[in-house]
């Protein structure tokens, strides 16, 4: 019965702090879903550990504890592979980020530097003016 | 704003701390072919930008080290934005001897291909030439300088390496062609004449780590794009029919 305390009070803790940073509002809309079945899991798994052994002979594991580290460690692989194709798509979109900074500050100066040689700041043609639209 | 050519060309240079020789390549490319020249500096640290400004060209100056080829990238959006029909890429070391471009585009506009590369096969080290055969025999592409930095690109290579697929590239190389390759675009070569660089040695081949690095880098690269070439090609001529 011991055990049951020790998983129960590991897994309310764990499932304690997730809840509470997903209310805090710290993980962003998907990612919160994900912790919150996370968190769920962990309870339930923590609070009533016989479902392990339910789950062992459902799917014919002899040592039924190994299945949820099994699993366990899955999610971790997935969710880092999950997470490189964020980085992945972020990296992208910091380099695009980074280059049309780049140009659009070379225009200002371009455009500020044609407005002194005019003495009198005037609009410029919209002949003259790339277009703005477009996608990054 | 230069005056417009009845063929809009913009000639990119990318540079990195290029001080030494970003100067004399921009002047000598304006002699050359009267293009607008566009320096896109990769965050120097040194004068690169203003030298290039006072020898008459625009430049574009990156906020953070994109690389070689994000530079030459933004100079390929920049084209995009003011609507040049053609680009010119050349490196800022002066191993590119401007003479050599009315040729180039001189061949862009016989053989009508997308892109067009001035390659000098008798630089080519032995390694860079294992190297080459290596990544022939992965990719099929038959271009035997694949790494050089002197090309003529159309609008419409323009608008494929312009496009975001082509912002992961670290190099370009090999991931610009086989990119170009995949959205049916034709290769050129041209062989030309370079000198051995001025200021310091090639980026990609400066050590064995770094080749290591570089061949791994571009093996995964080409097993991401392994067959793409093929299908299209096989989708094409099952729409021809």
């Amino acid at each position: 019965m011991t055990a049951q305390i020790t998983s129960g009070l590991i897994s309310v803790l764990l499932a304690g702090a997730i809840l509470y940073l997903v209310r805090r509002d710290h993980l962003h809309g998907s990612y919160a879903l994900w912790w919150l079945a996370v968190a769920g899991a962990i309870l339930v798994l923590g609070v009533f550990p016989p479902v392990i052994d339910w789950l062992g002979r459902l799917t014919a594991i002899n040592y039924a504890p190994i299945l949820p580290i099994i699993i366990g460690i899955g999610m971790i692989l997935i969710r880092m592979l999950k997470m490189d194709i964020d980085r992945s798509r972020r990296e992208r979109q910091l380099r695009r980020l980074a280059q049309k900074l780049a140009i659009l500050e070379h225009e200002i100066v371009e455009l500020r530097r044609a407005n002194h040689a005019d003495d009198e700041p005037k609009a410029p043609k919209p002949a003259d003016l790339p277009r703005i639209a477009g996608r990054r | 704003m230069t005056a417009k050519s009845p063929f809009r060309l913009l000639a990119v240079i990318p540079a990195r701390n290029e001080a030494a020789t970003v100067a004399d390549v921009v002047r000598g490319v304006i002699a050359a072919t009267g293009a607008d020249v566009l320096v896109v500096s990769d965050a120097s640290d040194d004068a690169t930008a203003e030298l290039a400004r006072s020898a008459g060209a625009q430049v574009i100056e990156l906020p953070c080290r994109l690389g070689a080829w994000g530079a030459a990238q933004t100079g390929m959006r920049y084209a995009r934005r003011r609507r040049y029909a053609m680009v010119l890429t050349l490196d800022a070391d002066g191993q590119h001897h401007p003479h050599e471009l009315p040729a180039l585009l001189a061949e862009q506009r016989r053989s009508g291909a997308n892109v067009v590369i001035g390659t000098y096969a008798e630089r080519l080290s032995a390694a860079k030439r294992l190297a080459w055969r290596y990544f022939h025999l992965l990719t099929g592409i038959g271009v035997q300088d694949f790494t050089s930095g002197l090309r003529v690109y159309d609008r419409r290579a323009v608008r494929t390496l312009a496009s975001r697929h082509a912002s992961l590239l670290d190099y370009q190389d090999l991931g610009v062609l086989m990119l170009l390759r995949k959205n049916g675009l034709t290769l050129q070569e041209l062989p030309t004449v370079m000198s051995p660089r001025r200021q310091g040695g090639s980026r990609v081949f400066s050590s064995w780590l770094m080749v290591a690095r570089y061949m791994l880098h571009t093996t995964v690269l080409c097993f991401a794009q392994i067959g793409t070439g093929r299908r299209q090609r096989a989708a094409r001529a099952g729409a021809a029919t």
